[in-house]
């Protein structure tokens, strides 16, 4: 039956063993191209184009663009939107075009214009162009050919216009040119004197249309190579059908039994065996009425078994048999994985990084996969050929067929290329007199310049002045604003801080921060990554298990857990084991009502379910109130405590191995305290906060992404608490002294935790709260509480279904319903619309409205060393993450069907690990479309407090952040507040800034920079409040 | 006299509420008036209390005045005489139409509500809503059809929704390719119906359930028709039910069917239609006891279509195809309930199931975190190598295995023996027909096959 036989196969065994290799060594190749998202559970932000790295921005997302069919930036319409709108402004245009154009730009064409004049107006017209169909429509559908374009100036129009009458009188005279308009003259009548005008503009339009295209006729475009092109698009495009919707129904339904971690209640047999060697097994099974297609497939997997050919030597029979020559090994096998890449790469990750799953996958899982594929396709191209061509015999065979049938159709390319240089024409007035006199090389130079303006060549240049029209005013409104700081003293100088806090340096966190700054003037915010310098496994009272809370580079080696304490931890055990009881009826029941005997439970408590079921929709905050109040009683008791100290030396998850020894906490806190900056003794308040963030959401499997980047997606109460009970030891205090920073004894630290979502902030071990400080503790609090209110406010502009004039008590309300809604599918917006990241003092920035697009994080560089070690410390983690997150929402943002994961709607839940649209699609990695609706895609600005000479020894001395700034895949300034002197990274170095603006809109309170807006917001200076509460 | 005014004033409003939702959602689009969300949503909510207050006020005044059959006339909308045909419209209200339609109610308001949140700022926001109203139009006529033709025309509403909701993301071929599928399979439900529904007009004379179940209201009707014509209008009933309700061989459509946005695939697949075979079949229970055969036909495919479900569900690695297949197992025993005749237990546990199911379907998502949170409470993982360490299977265990896998290879083998047959005749004709004028006229004599789609220049098409 088929060219696989395995006698016929073990003869050619032999010489493939040192291909199979090659064949691994492609494979391995080819996953930088997977995406690198793990299991959704751990939801960590990064660049979606990783593979491409180590190139620049530009060139990355068009080589994306190739590789994924993904959108490289936003559309030319939505751009020509924000150009309409004055998001994008002339000035921005013309300096994008000459940036691009470098030293170029003035070139003359022809005596035509300059080339940034052909470029210029090329971008500010809509340019339409597109496939042959298209072509046809456009000219048919627009009157292209009888009026001129709406957007062409009446100066043009009546240039064209003129010239095309002198244009008729000159050739009147002369036959031989007239016969080539003679079929036009009729058209209009013969006597041109009583041509109507809008007689004459068609004509000369026609006109103008002809000799374009005669022009463009005289030169052969360049011919564009075409790649290797994969057998599954040749079928599709000879015969409509879709092999891979075939191949792809298996595999998917294989390879999520393969990866499944415990959904399905039947494990698939031999899975330990590895992908290729288990599914061989299961299908060389028959089984009665397989799909036509499939029915020769046992017979040659039995043969594969009994031959023992593995999966590398299946992989290059194959090859041989759809007839890949060697050059296109490469481009064939990632053509493949790619088409089913959410499978492969989730593969990929578990095989080869994520450790930490229940059910592990044997190595070489993903070379299994492949050969599977590969087999696959080869029996769906057999079975089409069969149906198409009435031919089985070989896969090369009906390729052929296949080739031959494709009659590629008449392309339009001259006239595809004479129509844009025709709408050019029109916008810049060229007429046909004069473009009649062009001689051969310059037709040929005038439409390379045109074409060379390829339409995603216009979206960059349209990206880069968007960007710009951004940038400009971020670091305008800096200068002006760290200006007008010089002239403030600090609310609360001569004294100390009513109170401090630290948070995460999340974009979320700005606007707490600036709300509470409002709430209170004489309290002071910093901003350090959301871990605190506390890396840990972390196991809470409630949990089962230890959990790493840390940035995902980090591999923690200490462990801490909650404990409960003496008093609780009788009536703590029989809770624990109640609860463990009700764990395993429900899920008992969770299991059973899926199967035959669930029958009589679903029949007596099925209707039961109806309560709960109207509750949640209709009544979610009641709802979730009444949960709170029954699931209180299996919690742990109100009052635990973290094990934190150890006693043993080596660090471990169980006994006194758990925790940190004194010296080690000391170093903690003496890390954080210097990266924030405060390491004076007088400039501490009597009262420091640690808060932690995370987020809280139902009916989410991505709610991971919407928590702490820095605690690995989790929430990082925990860290908070942990730091504030090292603060607070007195021991440690004394290590810290030691070490050069003395924290008054007076400084009480408290660990608290925000939740992103519902904005509540909770405190931890406030039992422990020296009776001194309970006062300040209280005010703070209701301040806390305040400005909490004031942030759900401001949160609640972007959520439509909140009303613009909603009170601020009824705003927090609505973000509370929101985190306990089953139906919500934007329980917050997590990141989007983020866009610039500040490096450096609070000082400067404080008071600036950001409009919750800003991480924030807090370095002094007058406390500094020479060497700027603090500085690369704390960028070391905050660019890479903040640039990740930033990337993820640029690409998701450009393409949420490519690289995003689509809508949310129909996502579902596939063998815990990830998500797929409907039941049976490609695992969907990336951001959904409902996360990513507000965010608009700019690549984000880094404005570091700190000197062009530092920033280029950091570079040099971390390779990431110079891959970052060098690619141009974010942008970077150093600022120096000071004299407000501004330079920006640019091809290669810094250069001085010129500030464009020179006002900033003051106000006094954020309420009146985003009042009644749904829209992104310009930057705002918010006045210092004299006078505290 | 004032009860009986009451009892039709109440079924009307239950009639009435679903029909004036789609007229009020579809007709301003058809003026190119585009509602908002939130009117959008005040006309569902409207629509749904006030036929949910209609139906259990009726129930209040049945259960109060002991009256157990409120028919509602809207007498004969088509006639022809001649003909023998009409189509009468006509509701009833019974101890069976009025839970399953408080059911309908409930359930579709539920979603309702969970829609016009989930669907929020959706481009597709009013087409989901107008097929939401058709359904729900659907769902209301076909519980309380008191003729067959009646239940037809509920039958087919529920039909065309569903379809058009599976296929909602009509941009990618997947979902409008499963939606089709759904289509098709419901087509042939459809026909056995309509050959049932004459076949019963020919023996009865009329459609009105009344006639066939003869003396007596739900469940203690006793049928008026012989043993041998009730196996055969019971068989087509059954086969119709089979495909609705997605029973075997019906049972590919099931899983392709939860395309569609998370609401739709809960109250449709998991809660709603798939009842509607099952319900009709305690509709026409009276058959059963006409004739033995019937019953015991009714049971096999309900024991067969249970026992496929509970396989096929314990290999699905995903939360909507297992959900989809333990319906199909519930509905297998609701079907054998039937067959043995528990005509209450029947009902409680299709009510009983619908709301459980809907419920899970709504929570889908949850699941990874439900997951984690009884690992946490109990303590240990509940999966995994250490808890299932790898066993070798057996040659049976990989043949089940695989049959569950590839769910019976259902859809291959009706690809095979209905739909190949089907297609491969029709294209023996076109060939046949084209062999025949290419002979007749001397040459190729299929215009349409020279033709290119576009003219040769670009400035003629101007």
């Amino acid at each position: 039956m088929l060219a696989l036989k395995s006698d016929g196969h073990e003869s050619v065994a032999n010489p493939l063993a040192g291909e199979s290799a090659e064949i691994r060594l492609l494979i391995e190749r080819v996953t930088h191209y997977l995406p690198a998202q793990g299991p959704i559970e751990v939801f960590v932000h990064h660049n979606t184009l990783h593979a491409f790295e180590a190139e620049s921005f530009h060139d990355a997302v068009a080589k994306g663009s190739d590789r994924y069919h993904a959108e490289p930036y936003l559309s030319l319409a939505e751009y020509r939107r924000f150009y309409n709108e004055g998001r994008i402004t002339d000035v921005d245009l013309e300096a994008a075009v000459n940036n691009d154009l470098g030293e170029d730009w003035n070139h003359e064409i022809n005596g035509l214009g300059t080339r940034s004049e052909i470029r210029y107006a090329m971008l500010r017209h809509a340019v339409q162009i597109g496939p042959d169909a298209e072509l046809r429509w456009i000219v048919a559908e627009t009157d292209a050919l009888e009026k001129f374009r709406t957007k062409a100036t009446e100066i043009n129009r009546t240039r064209i216009v003129l010239a095309s009458q002198k244009w008729l009188r000159k050739v009147e005279h002369s036959e031989n040119a007239l016969s080539k308009v003679s079929d036009l003259v009729g058209k209009f009548g013969h006597d041109s004197a009583r041509w109507s005008d809008s007689a004459w503009e068609a004509f000369a339009l026609h006109l103008l249309w002809r000799i374009c295209l005669q022009g463009v006729e005289d030169h052969s475009a360049p011919t564009e190579s075409h790649g290797f092109i994969r057998p599954r698009d040749l079928l599709l495009h000879a015969t409509g059908v879709d092999i891979d919707r075939r191949v792809h129904e298996v595999l998917i339904r294989f390879c999520a039994a393969y990866v499944d971690q415990g959904y399905s209640d039947w494990i698939l047999p031999n899975r330990d065996q590895g992908f290729f060697e288990s599914f061989c097994q299961l299908f060389s099974v028959h089984v009665i009425g397989t799909d036509r297609w499939l029915r020769h497939l046992p017979r040659e997997l039995s043969d594969l078994i009994e031959g023992n050919i593995s999966a590398e030597d299946s992989i290059v029979a194959s090859l041989d048999e759809f007839g890949v020559a060697m050059e296109d090994r490469e481009e064939f096998l990632s053509m493949s994985l790619l088409s089913l890449g959410g499978w492969a790469g989730m593969i990929w990750q578990l095989e080869s990084g994520v450790d930490w799953v229940v059910h592990a996958i044997p190595k070489d899982s993903l070379v299994g996969m492949l050969a599977v594929q590969l087999i696959l396709e080869k029996h769906a191209v057999l079975d089409l050929g069969k149906e198409m061509y009435r031919d089985t015999s070989q896969v090369g065979k009906i390729l052929h067929k296949a080739h031959q049938q494709v009659t590629s159709p008449e392309p339009l390319n001259q006239e595809r290329r004479a129509f844009l240089l025709f709408q050019v024409a029109q916008m810049l007035g060229w007429t046909p007199l004069e473009l009649e006199q062009l001689t051969q090389p310059q037709w040929q130079e005038l439409s390379t310049e045109v074409e060379s303006f390829s339409a995603i060549h216009r979206r960059r240049v349209f990206h880069e002045a968007f960007e710009l029209k951004y940038r400009r005013a971020a670091l305008d409104a800096f200068a002006i604003h760290s200006a007008r700081r010089r002239d403030v003293t600090s609310p609360w100088s001569p004294g100390r801080p009513v109170f401090q806090i630290v948070t995460c340096i999340d974009d979320r966190e700005e606007s707490f921060r600036r709300h509470l700054e409002e709430v209170q003037s004489k309290c002071q915010t910093f901003g350090a990554a959301g871990f605190f310098a506390v890396a840990i496994y972390y196991r809470g009272a409630s949990e089962g298990f230890y959990k790493p809370l840390c940035p995902g580079v980090v591999v923690p080696d200490h462990y801490v857990q909650e404990d409960v304490g003496y008093t609780f931890e009788g009536e703590y055990r029989g809770r624990a084991e109640l609860r463990r009881r009700l764990g395993l009826v429900s899920r008992l029941f969770h299991t059973r009502s899926r199967t035959f005997t669930g029958g009589a439970i679903t029949a007596i408590v099925g209707s039961l379910a109806t309560a709960p079921l109207v509750a949640r929709v209709l009544f979610p905050r009641l709802t979730a109130k009444i949960r709170r109040r029954f699931g209180s009683l299996l919690q742990p008791p109100p009052v635990t405590q973290l094990h934190l100290e150890r006693f043993e030396a080596e660090p471990g998850p169980t006994g006194d191995h758990i925790g940190y020894t004194p010296e080690e906490m000391a170093e903690i806190v003496v890390r954080l305290l210097q990266d924030i900056g405060l390491t004076t003794t007088g400039e501490y308040a009597r009262l420091f906060i640690v808060c932690g963030h995370g987020s809280s959401s139902l009916n989410n499997p991505h709610e991971s992404a919407y928590c702490c980047g820095a605690c690995a997606g989790k929430r990082g109460g925990p860290n908070a608490r942990a730091f504030a009970q090292m603060a607070n030891d007195w021991r440690v205090r004394a290590k810290v002294k030691a070490l050069g920073i003395t924290i008054p004894d007076d400084t009480t630290f408290v660990g608290a935790y925000h939740n992103t979502c519902d904005d509540s902030v909770v405190f931890y071990d406030l039992d422990r709260l020296p009776a001194s400080h309970r006062n300040d503790f209280e005010s703070a609090r209701d301040e806390i509480e305040e400005a909490r209110r004031r942030n759900a406010h401001e949160r609640s502009r972007r959520f439509e279904s909140a009303p613009l004039s909603i009170s601020a008590a009824d705003a927090l309300r609505h973000v509370e319903g929101r985190a306990q809604d089953i139906s919500q599918a934007r329980p917050e917006y997590n990141h989007a619309t983020n866009a610039l990241c500040l490096v450096g003092r609070r000082e400067w920035s404080r008071g600036l409205f950001l409009d919750r697009r800003s991480f924030l994080t807090s370095y002094d560089p007058s406390q500094d060393d020479q060497d700027h070690s603090v500085l690369l410390r704390i960028l070391s983690a905050a660019m890479p993450v903040c640039a990740g997150i930033n990337l993820e929402y640029y690409f998701s943002c450009v393409d949420y069907t490519r690289y995003g994961s689509g809508s949310k709607l129909p996502h579902n839940i596939v063998s815990l690990l990830g998500v797929m649209e409907g039941t049976s699609s490609d695992l969907r990695t990336g951001l959904y479309q409902q996360m990513i609706e507000i965010h608009e895609p700019l690549r984000i600005l880094f404005m570091i407090e700190s000197t062009p000479e530092a920033m280029l020894t950091i570079m040099k001395r971390n390779e990431g952040i110079d891959r970052l700034v060098r690619g141009n895949w974010c942008h970077l300034a150093v600022v120096d507040p000071m004299t407000s002197k501004i330079e920006v990274f640019k091809g290669g170095q810094f250069e001085p800034y010129q500030a464009g603006a020179s006002d900033l809109p003051q106000v006094d309170a954020s309420y009146d920079c985003y009042q009644g807006s749904r829209e992104h917001r310009p930057f705002y200076s918010i006045a210092e409040t004299e006078v505290a509460r | 006299m004032n009860t009986v005014a009451a009892v039709h004033f109440l079924g009307a409003l239950v009639v009435a509420s679903p029909a004036v939702l789609l007229a009020s959602l579809g007709m301003p689009l058809l003026f190119g008036i585009r509602l908002s969300e939130e009117s959008q949503a005040r006309f569902t909510k409207a629509a749904v209390l006030a036929g949910l207050l209609g139906a259990v006020g009726m129930l209040v005044v049945m259960l109060a005045s002991g009256i157990r059959h409120v028919p509602i006339e809207f007498g004969n909308w088509v006639s022809i005489e001649q003909e023998h045909f009409h189509f009468h419209l006509k509701f009833v209200f019974d101890r069976l139409s009025v839970p399953f339609v408080i059911l309908s109610y409930v359930l579709c308001g539920t979603v309702g509500a969970f829609a016009t949140i989930y669907l929020h700022k959706e481009a597709g926001f009013r087409r989901f809503f107008l097929q939401y109203a058709l359904f729900f139009l659907g769902m209301v006529v076909s519980s309380l059809a008191g003729t067959i033709e009646t239940l037809f025309f509920g039958w087919e509403l529920v039909g065309l929704s569903s379809a058009l909701l599976v296929a909602y993301f009509h941009q990618r071929p997947g979902p409008v390719r499963n939606g089709l599928r759904v289509w098709g399979t419901y087509r042939i439900a459809d026909a056995a119906f309509l050959v049932a529904a004459l076949t019963m007009h020919h023996l009865t004379g009329a459609g009105d359930f009344d006639g066939l179940m003869g003396a007596g209201h739900w469940p203690d009707g006793v049928a008026a028709i012989g043993s041998w014509p009730a196996l055969v209008v019971g068989l087509l009933l059954l086969l119709a039910a089979a495909g609705k309700s997605g029973m075997v061989p019906f049972s590919g459509w099931l899983p392709r069917a939860m395309e569609g946005p998370t609401p739709s695939s809960a109250v449709f697949y998991g809660a709603l239609s798939i009842h509607l075979g099952t319900y009709l079949l305690l509709r026409v229970s009276p058959l059963l006891d006409a004739s033995l055969p019937l019953r015991v036909a009714v049971i096999t495919l309900g024991i067969i279509s249970a026992v496929f479900g509970a396989f096929a569900a314990r290999v699905q690695t995903d939360v909507k195809n297992a959900l989809a297949f333990a319906s199909l197992t519930q509905v297998g025993i609701i079907t054998i309930e039937i067959g043995f005749g528990f005509h209450y237990v029947a009902l409680v546990h299709m009510i009983g199931h619908a709301c459980l199911r809907t419920l899970q379907l709504l929570r889908a998502p949850s699941v990874l975190k439900d997951h984690q949170m009884l690992e946490d409470a109990v303590g240990e993982h509940l999966t995994g190598d250490l808890v299932n360490p790898p066993q070798v299977a057996t040659r049976f265990q990989r043949w089940l295995y695989r049959f569950a896998m590839q769910r019976g290879n259902l859809d291959a083998i009706l690809d095979d023996w209905i739909l190949r047959p089907f297609t491969k005749t029709f294209e023996l004709f076109d060939s046949l027909e084209r062999r025949w004028t290419d002979l007749l006229a001397g040459e190729s004599s299929r215009e349409s096959d020279r033709l290119s789609p576009y003219s040769e220049s670009l400035e003629d098409v101007a």
